[in-house]
């Protein structure tokens, strides 16, 4: 996934200027503190800088009567935009305190030194919480499926059965993730193979944020290691393709904004004969075909037709949701950028190389040397925490973009 | 050793639905432990034992029934036409229904109805001539939380209800002797045994040899109990004048029971319900 940086020529020269202004001071190593953090949230603190002057702008146009509709319109979003406000009068505030600290750091009374020490640890803290957690907050519009839980659907790809054993392995790295993140995981359906692995599996995580952190693993999972049951101790590349659909609740097989219930087509699977009280053998399997997409869902674990369609209608519903998310993005993106990025689920996301006892994501170029840890669910947080940030960045940088 | 013993229940199922029956015998170890372990539940299968059995409960719409030999296990046909009519009929609880089940079994059909209809909309009365039957319809009623025995209490009135009586239905003092229920009824239901002869002994063993005959085997014809119901609604005062009959028949039986019921002359209205196999499967009449 490749970044879209267009050139930025909006620039507003206001955190440059103050930057260089205090680098004439002795304490040169203090001051870069703050000169780092503006530099690494440079497209962050741009972004804030540009809602305020807007914020401005419209303040000034308001007139004297306040009351006329364009009037109220513009109130409601100054209204709209004051925590950003008063975070913005915040972070100045507290840049200044900065500078006028450093001073203090080097003052010859060793006590106003210890004092200035104190209160520069504190506002360096101060300043960076503000451009990792308040401005970003603020800033990035509240995510829509923030309550939703996830559906994981993992099929085995390339490499044959090595291919289902890892399959098995990413099962429960996602079951070990979900626990330690108090997320309920439950396998829905699986696919076992007699020699061992897991062909295709379903996995309901549900809990909130569950989506929205999972979201992220959506994609080819590529693995590279000496397969258990290869003799030679060659090694092999075999891949493993998950998506992450919105997990929806059921509405009881009626009619939601989704689809209709005359779109839907209902079959049971195999012939039963003459049915009835003429056969006791369990014949649950059922299969959906939602006719405007052609979308399929076939369930066959539960035992009774009954839960098979319900669960089948979730997972319907599920991968409708997805769809329309996919397209209100493409949509969005479209209208702003004239561009259309689709998140490509054929994509290679990631890659784990068990030789070298690392995995590498491909889309933030982000190595852990840490595999086991990974697949133990605990340094997979790490990743998904990364990919987050990354998405979030991205999400500003459409809206910087956009403006 | 587990490897072997799937083997051995795949050689009897085939691979597909042994891994499914796998499954579940295992998760129903799970939930009750005690009880049973894989090598009997395994073996057991392999002799020709219904999977219900060896796991001693089936899901019946949303609700999981216990199933204990050698009453009928409730079928997916069952459940589908169960569903549709509690669709189909939407009783309230300012004007409660009552419902007769005939040969109610397990009493999945009126008490899916009572779980799936509003409190206090319905009370629903299960007859079966076996006592297996009864003791079970009455275990199930209590696992589905509805009082099995009416006690005209007044904290009843406001939850559906289901109360079941021992009976030969093909009596004929059927229903005045021993039936505490009061007609009219303004719902019939009824899975009665519809197998004739000729194909009983044809059935698979795991239904022959498991279930009870007396559940299955509807006389020579297969329509001896379609008979006496059609009987049974003819007479005056026992389906009320906006009263609905709901009768599952066997494959090919359809024409055969509508025309029956329609000559008792106060059936006024038939239709005929597919079963998700395609199969004529419901016979309802409307008075």
């Amino acid at each position: 996934m490749f970044r879209l940086l267009r050139p930025l020529v909006l620039r507003q020269p206001l955190i440059q200027q103050k930057t260089y202004a205090v680098t004439a001071n002795p304490n040169q190593a203090s001051v870069n503190v703050l000169h780092n953090i503006e530099k690494e949230h440079e497209r962050l603190l741009r972004v804030v800088e540009r809602r305020i002057a807007e914020r401005k702008t419209m303040y000034s146009q308001l007139t004297d009567e306040m009351s006329t509709p364009d009037d109220i319109a513009k109130l409601k979003q100054l209204k709209e935009s004051e925590p950003l406000q008063d975070a913005w009068d915040k972070w100045l505030k507290a840049r200044e305190s900065f500078q006028e600290t450093i001073e203090l750091l080097s003052d010859p009374d060793p006590s106003m030194r210890a004092l200035a020490t104190e209160e520069y640890a504190s506002l360096t803290e101060q300043l960076n919480q503000s451009v990792t957690e308040t401005f970003p907050q603020l800033l990035v519009p509240p995510s829509e499926t923030a309550h939703l839980g996830a559906l994981m659907e993992l099929k085995s790809g390339v490499g044959g059965s090595e291919s289902s054993l890892f399959l098995a392995d990413l099962l429960r790295m996602y079951q070990r993730l979900a626990n330690a993140s108090r997320w309920k995981a439950q396998v829905v359906t699986q696919n076992e193979l007699e020699i061992g692995g897991i062909k295709d599996a379903i996995l309901e995580v549900k809990g909130e944020g569950a989506y929205d952190t999972l979201r992220w693993e959506s994609g080819v999972h590529r693995v590279q290691r000496v397969p258990a049951t290869e003799s030679s101790g060659r090694v092999h590349t075999s891949t493993v393709a998950v998506v992450v659909l919105p997990l929806m609740e059921e509405t009881d097989g009626k009619n939601d904004d989704l689809f209709t219930m005359d779109e839907v087509r209902v079959e049971v699977m195999r012939a039963r004969g003459a049915g009835g009280q003429h056969v006791n053998k369990t014949e649950s399997a059922v299969r959906l075909t939602h006719i405007p997409t052609g979308i399929t869902v076939s369930m066959q674990d539960e035992r009774s037709q009954h839960q098979n369609k319900r669960r089948a209608f979730q997972v319907l519903r599920s991968r409708l949701m997805d769809r329309k998310i996919t397209q209100d993005i493409e949509e969005r993106r479209a209208t702003r950028l004239n561009l259309v990025r689709t998140a490509d689920r054929s994509e290679k996301i990631r890659t784990y190389n068990y030789a070298q006892d690392r995995i590498t994501d491909h889309r933030i170029g982000l190595t852990l040397k840490n595999l086991t840890g990974v697949l133990e669910g605990d340094d997979l947080r790490e990743v998904l925490d990364a990919l987050k940030k990354n998405n979030d960045e991205e999400a500003m940088e459409d809206m910087l973009n956009s403006v | 050793m587990q490897q072997q013993l799937f083997a051995k229940l795949a050689a009897q199922l085939g691979r597909r639905q042994a891994s499914l029956e796998w499954k579940w015998m295992n998760e129903a170890l799970a939930s009750a432990p005690s009880k049973n372990s894989l090598d009997d539940m395994v073996c057991r299968r392999c002799l020709g034992e219904p999977l219900q059995y060896i796991l001693g409960t089936q899901p019946f719409g949303p609700l999981n029934l216990l199933v204990r030999p050698p009453v009928l296990i409730p079928r997916p046909e069952t459940e589908h036409w169960a569903i549709k009519l509690s669709e189909v009929i939407r009783p309230a609880a300012q004007n409660p229904l009552s419902l007769l089940d005939i040969g109610t079994g397990s009493g999945c059909i009126p008490l899916l109805l009572c779980h799936l209809w509003p409190q206090g909309s319905v009370h629903t009365h299960g007859v079966d001539i076996s006592p297996h039957a009864i003791h079970l319809a009455n275990d199930n009623a209590l696992l589905a939380g509805f009082p099995p025995q009416i006690s005209d209490g007044d904290h009843l009135k406001h939850r559906n209800t289901f109360r079941t009586t021992l009976a030969n239905f093909l009596a004929p003092t059927f229903p005045e002797e021993a039936f505490q229920a009061r007609p009219p009824f303004n719902i019939i239901t009824s899975n009665p045994p519809y197998i004739p002869w000729k194909e009983f002994l044809e059935l698979p063993r795991s239904v022959s040899e498991y279930e009870d005959p007396k559940a299955l085997f509807g006389g020579p014809s297969g329509l001896e109990f379609y008979e006496a119901i059609a009987r049974f609604v003819g007479r005056e005062g026992m389906v009320s004048s906006d009263g609905v009959v709901a009768l599952e028949v066997g494959r090919g039986q359809a024409k055969a029971v509508e025309e029956l019921i329609r000559t008792t002359g106060r059936v006024r209205y038939t239709e005929i319900w597919k079963d998700p196999w395609g199969v004529e499967r419901t016979v309802i009449g409307r008075m």
